[in-house]
C-alpha cells in the first residue's frame, strides 16, 4: 500500500502542476481552452489533489503511521550540497493541505459565474493553478529549500492576482507594494535556509521528536537557533501581513473578490503561521525568538482589531479581522499551543473565505436579516469602546484612521530616503559620464546653476 | 575537435556576415544572418553531442587551442553562444538595426566562438581587441547620440591596452603586474563598479542587438577562467569576489532608481554580472558552479529579456518607468514573455536561475557569510525591478497605441529561448555535474602545479598540454 500512498503523495502536487502545464502551453499557442474547459481543468486538478489526500489521511489512520516520507530524488548536487526533493506528509501538513485543496475546488467553481467573460478569465484561473500547486508543495515540503521554492511562487501569483484589473493603476501599483513586500521578506526564508545549511548541514525536516510533528534540524547553539528563528520569523511576517509590513493587505483586496477570499481570508495569509508551526522546535529552543513571535503576533492584533473598527469598505474591514487573527495565532505558537494554532488556522480560513466571497452581497444579506428580525442590525463591537477612556478615543479613532502610522513611517522615512539616495548616486554617475563625454560640460551644470539662482 | 567545429562554424559565419552586410533592406540581412546562425547552432550542437557520447578526439598537438580536453566548458557555451546569437538577430528590430550592424552581430558572435577555443594570451588579447574595435565601429555609425562612441572609446581602449599588456606580460614572467592589468582589462569589460559607467548609456543607445552580441557571450569571464583562475593570491581573490559583491548589490538597487526601462536593464545585468565575478573567485567549487550557471543564464534568459524589450521599444518608442504604460491586453505574449525572461534571469523556481542561484549562495556562505547575504538581498531587489519594469510597461492604463503583439519569428525565437531555460531548470543535474567535474579536474590540476616548488598557482594543465609559458606567482 505504501507505494501507492506514496504515488498519492505526489499527485496533491502533480495534480494542481499539471493542469498549469494544460492551461500554460495552450495559452502561450494563442488558443486559450473554452471558460467550461479550463474551470474543469483547474477544478478536476483540485479534486484529485483533495481526493489523493483523502486517501493518505485514511492509511496515515487506518496504518497509525504519524508520518510518511517521500524523497524523490536529487534535483541536483554539487560539492557537499545537494537539493533534493523529499516531501513529508504528516499531522501538521495533511489537513493543511487537505483543506487547501477542497477551498482552491471551491473557488475555482465559484469563479466560474463570478468572472464569467470576464477579459482575464484564462489568466485568472491559470494563476490560480500555479499558487494551487506552490502553496502544496510549500505545505509538503521536507525542507526549507523546497519551501522556499513554492514560497516565491505564491508571492509572485498573489501580485499578479492583485494587479489583475491592470488597466487601473491602483491595483497596480498595490500588486507592486506587496511583491516588494514578500520580497523582502523572502531574504529571511533564504537566508534561513542557508544558515541552516551552514550551521546543521542540512535544512531538511528532521526526525519526530517529542512534538506532534517533525520539525526542522534545531542548530546546536542558542545564537543559531535564535538567528534561524528570526529569519524565519521576518520571513512570515510577509506572507502573514504582520506588523509592521501589514500595509499591504487592505490594498491587495482590489483583486478578483474569489482571489481574495482564497489568498487573504485562506491560504497565503497562513502560509506564515504554518512556516513557523513547522519550525517550532527552532522557536521553542531559542526562547527570545518564541517571545519575538509573541510580541509580533500580540502587537498586530491589538492594532489591527483597532484599525479594522474604522474601515468603512467590507474588504477592508475583513482583511483587519484576517491580520487580527493571524496575530493570534502568532501568539499560540509563540506559546507553544501547537493543536490550537493549527486548528485556529483552519476555522479562521473556512469562515473568512466563506466573508469574503459573501462580502459583495452584504447590502442584499443586510436586508434580508433585517426584513427576518423586523428591525435594524444591532450595533457590534461595543465592548471594546466601553474599555477605552472617552477622553483617549478620538486620539485612538484618529490614529487607527491613519493606520497607526506604520505605513507612513516606511514610506516617508524609510523607502523615500533609500530612493533618494540611490538617486543621487545615479545623478553623480551621469555627470561623469557627462564630464567624460562633453568638453564643456562643467561649465554647462555651472552656468545653469548659476541661472538658477535669483 | 573543438578547432574543427569552431573552423567550420567560423567558415560559414564570417563570409555570411559579408552576405549580409551587403542586402538590399535590413528584413533580407536579418533573414539571411538568422539562418546562418541557426547553422551555427546546429555545429554546435554536434559539438555538444559529440562531446556527450564521447566519441573519438583528434590527436592534435597544439597547446594553444582548447580542443584536447575532454572536461571542456567549450562545446556547452559555445552552443549557448550560438543561441544568444540567433536571439539577438531573430529579435532584432530592423528599425534600429541596419545591414552592417547585423554583419558585425555576426562578426562579434564569430569572435566570441573562436575566443572560446583559443588559449593562448596573445591571441585572447588580439580577440579582445577585435570585439572592442567592431563594436566601436558600430557606434561610430550610430548617428544618436554623438558622443556614445566616445564614451564606449574612453573605457575600452584602456581595457583593450591593458588586457594585451597584461597578457604580454604574463608570458614574460612578470605574472604580478600582468594579473593586475588582465584584471584591470576585464573589470571594464565586465562593468565591475567603479569601472562600470559606459554601460548603462551603451544599453539605452546602441541597437540590443549589438549590445547582446558584444557583452552577453562574457569575453571576460572566459578570460577570467583561463588566465587568472587560480592565479590570484587570495587577498586579492578575496578584493575580487568583494568587488563583485558590491557591484551586485549597489547595481540592484540602481536600478529600482531608473525611470528608463532600457537603463533598468544595463543595472541589472550589472548586477548579474557581479554575481559572475563573485563567485569565480570564491575558493568554494560549489560557488564556483553557481557563477558558471549564473553565466549561462545571462546567455540566455537575459538575453531573451533584453531583445523582448528591444522588441517592445521598437513599436512604442522610448520605454519610460515614470508612468503606466498598459497594453497587457494588446500583447499578452510580449508580456508572459517579458515576465518570464525577468524573473528567469533573477532566479525563478524551476529554472536554471534559481538553481544558479542556489549554488552561488550555498557555496559561498562559509567563506564569506555576510556578501552571501548581500547577494540574497541583490537578487531579492532585482526581482523587484522585473516586476516594477513589468507592471509600468504592460499595465496600469487602458490605454495603448495599437501596437501588435509577437509575430510569428518572434515567438518562436523566444519559444526555443523559454523551453532551453525550462528544460535546464527542471533537469539541471546533467549540467551541474559536467561543469563539477571541470572544476575538480581544473582544482586538482591547480593542486597539483601548487605542490610542486616554484609553480604556486599555476594554470591547470594537465587536460589542455603545457602552457606556453610556465609563471610563477613567487613576485607576490
Amino acid at each position: 500500500m505504501e507505494p501507492v500512498v506514496n504515488w498519492m503523495i505526489l499527485g496533491i502536487v502533480g495534480f494542481p502542476a499539471l493542469a498549469v502545464s494544460l492551461l500554460g502551453l495552450r495559452a502561450w499557442v494563442y488558443h486559450p481552452w473554452s471558460e467550461r474547459t479550463t474551470v474543469a481543468i483547474v477544478g478536476l486538478g483540485f479534486t484529485a489533489s483533495a481526493t489523493a489526500c483523502a486517501i493518505t489521511t485514511a492509511w496515515l489512520l487506518a496504518a497509525d503511521v504519524t508520518e510518511v516520507r517521500v524523497p524523490l530524488g536529487s534535483w541536483f548536487s554539487a560539492g557537499h550540497y545537494s537539493f533534493d526533493w523529499n516531501l513529508i506528509a504528516d499531522h501538521l501538513s495533511i489537513p493543511f493541505a487537505m483543506f487547501s485543496a477542497v477551498l482552491l475546488g471551491l473557488v475555482a467553481a465559484f469563479s466560474r459565474r463570478y468572472l464569467h467573460r470576464e477579459p482575464g478569465f484564462a489568466r485568472f484561473y491559470l494563476l490560480l493553478a500555479i499558487f494551487g500547486a506552490a502553496v502544496e508543495f510549500v505545505v509538503l515540503a521536507g525542507s526549507l529549500d523546497l519551501v522556499f521554492l513554492g514560497w516565491e511562487l505564491v508571492g509572485l501569483t498573489s501580485a499578479l492576482l492583485i494587479a489583475f484589473f491592470h488597466e487601473r493603476r491602483g491595483p497596480v501599483e498595490h500588486g507592486l507594494r506587496a511583491f516588494v513586500t514578500y520580497r523582502l521578506c523572502d531574504v529571511g526564508l533564504l537566508a534561513a535556509g542557508v544558515a541552516l545549511h551552514f550551521m546543521v548541514g542540512t535544512s531538511e525536516v528532521g526526525p519526530a521528536g517529542d512534538g506532534p510533528w517533525a520539525g526542522f534540524a534545531v542548530p546546536s547553539t542558542w545564537a543559531g537557533a535564535t538567528i534561524v528563528g528570526l529569519l524565519l520569523l521576518w520571513a512570515s511576517m510577509g506572507k502573514a501581513a504582520q506588523l509592521p509590513l501589514s500595509g499591504w493587505l487592505p490594498r491587495a483586496m482590489e483583486g478578483p473578490t474569489p482571489s481574495s477570499a482564497v489568498f487573504y481570508g485562506a491560504l497565503s495569509i497562513h502560509l506564515g503561521p504554518y512556516l513557523l508551526l513547522r519550525a517550532e522546535s527552532i522557536l521553542q529552543a531559542s526562547g527570545l525568538a518564541a517571545g519575538a513571535v509573541i510580541a509580533v503576533g500580540a502587537l498586530t492584533a491589538v492594532h489591527a482589531t483597532f484599525v479594522g473598527r474604522t474601515q468603512t469598505d467590507i474588504k477592508s474591514a475583513l482583511a483587519y479581522a484576517s491580520m487580527t487573527q493571524v496575530g493570534l495565532i502568532y501568539v499560540e505558537i509563540g506559546l507553544g499551543f501547537r493543536y490550537l494554532a493549527l486548528a485556529h488556522i483552519v476555522g479562521h480560513a473556512a469562515i473568512r473565505t466563506l466573508q469574503i466571497l459573501r462580502s459583495p452581497s452584504l447590502l442584499h444579506d443586510h436586508h434580508h436579516l433585517e426584513q427576518a428580525m423586523g428591525r435594524q442590525l444591532p450595533r457590534t463591537g461595543g465592548h471594546l469602546e466601553r474599555l477605552v477612556p472617552s477622553s483617549l478615543q478620538p486620539w485612538l479613532y484618529r490614529v487607527a484612521l491613519e493606520r497607526g502610522g506604520f505605513d507612513a513611517v516606511l514610506q516617508d522615512r524609510m523607502l523615500a530616503p533609500f530612493l533618494r539616495f540611490i538617486s543621487r548616486i545615479d545623478r553623480l554617475d551621469r555627470a561623469w559620464v557627462d564630464y567624460l563625454t562633453k568638453p564643456n560640460a562643467a561649465q554647462e551644470r555651472r552656468r545653469l546653476h548659476d541661472e538658477a539662482l535669483p | 575537435m573543438t578547432l574543427v567545429f569552431t573552423a567550420l562554424q567560423l567558415v560559414l559565419l564570417v563570409p555570411a556576415s559579408w552576405f549580409v552586410g551587403r542586402a538590399s533592406s535590413a528584413r533580407t540581412a536579418r533573414r539571411r544572418a538568422s539562418y546562418a546562425m541557426a547553422l551555427a547552432g546546429m555545429i554546435a550542437l554536434a559539438q555538444v553531442a559529440w562531446h556527450l557520447f564521447e566519441l573519438p578526439w583528434l590527436e592534435w598537438p597544439a597547446d594553444w587551442l582548447a580542443m584536447e580536453d575532454p572536461h571542456s566548458w567549450v562545446p556547452a557555451f559555445s552552443l549557448i553562444t550560438c543561441l544568444m546569437g540567433f536571439t539577438a538577430i531573430a529579435l532584432s528590430p530592423i528599425s534600429e538595426t541596419r545591414p552592417r550592424t547585423f554583419r558585425r552581430i555576426l562578426l562579434l558572435i564569430s569572435v566570441a566562438l573562436l575566443f572560446l577555443a583559443v588559449r593562448q594570451p596573445i591571441g585572447l588579447a588580439v580577440l579582445w581587441s577585435a570585439s572592442a574595435l567592431i563594436t566601436w565601429l558600430e557606434l561610430k555609425d550610430l548617428r544618436q547620440p554623438p558622443r556614445i562612441a566616445k564614451l564606449f572609446a574612453i573605457y575600452h581602449l584602456p581595457s583593450a591596452v591593458a588586457f594585451g599588456l597584461g597578457a604580454m606580460l604574463l608570458i614574460q614572467d612578470h605574472a604580478a603586474a600582468g594579473l593586475v592589468l588582465l584584471l584591470v582589462g576585464v573589470g571594464i569589460r565586465e562593468a565591475v563598479i567603479p569601472l562600470h559607467s559606459w554601460f548603462p548609456p551603451f544599453v539605452q543607445y546602441a541597437p540590443m542587438g549589438l549590445v547582446v552580441a558584444f557583452f552577453a557571450p562574457q569575453l571576460g569571464v572566459y578570460a577570467h577562467l583561463e588566465l587568472l583562475r587560480g592565479e590570484l593570491p587570495q587577498q586579492l581573490a578575496h578584493i575580487v569576489a568583494a568587488l563583485g559583491a558590491v557591484t551586485a548589490v549597489v547595481a540592484a538597487a540602481l536600478g529600482l532608481a531608473q525611470t528608463n526601462a532600457k537603463r533598468a536593464l544595463a543595472f541589472l545585468v550589472m548586477s548579474q554580472t557581479g554575481l559572475v565575478a563573485f563567485g569565480l573567485d570564491t575558493s568554494s567549487p560549489v560557488a564556483q558552479i553557481g557563477a558558471l550557471l549564473t553565466w549561462q543564464v545571462i546567455g540566455v534568459a537575459t538575453t531573451g529579456f533584453a531583445m523582448t524589450l528591444a522588441a517592445l521599444e521598437a513599436r512604442r518608442g522610448n520605454l519610460s518607468l515614470r508612468a503606466p504604460a498598459g497594453s497587457f491586453t494588446r500583447t499578452p505574449r510580449m508580456a508572459v514573455a517579458f515576465l518570464f525572461m525577468g524573473f528567469a534571469s533573477v532566479g525563478l523556481p524551476l529554472t536554471l536561475g534559481f538553481v544558479a542561484e542556489d549554488l552561488l549562495v550555498q557555496g559561498s556562505v562559509e567563506e564569506f557569510p555576510v556578501l552571501a547575504f548581500a547577494l540574497i538581498i541583490a537578487t531579492a531587489l532585482n526581482g523587484v525591478s522585473v516586476m516594477r519594469a513589468f507592471f509600468m510597461l504592460f499595465s496600469g492604463s487602458a490605454e495603448h497605441i495599437g501596437e501588435r503583439d509577437l509575430t510569428r519569428r518572434e515567438a518562436g525565437a523566444l519559444t526555443v529561448v523559454m523551453a532551453t531555460l525550462l528544460a535546464t531548470g527542471l533537469f539541471p543535474a546533467r549540467t551541474v555535474r559536467e561543469l563539477e567535474r571541470v572544476t575538480q579536474a581544473q582544482e586538482q590540476t591547480v593542486g597539483a602545479g601548487s605542490a610542486s616548488p616554484g609553480a604556486a598557482g599555476r594554470l591547470p594543465q594537465t587536460e589542455k598540454g603545457p602552457r606556453p609559458k610556465t609563471r610563477s606567482l613567487n613576485s607576490w
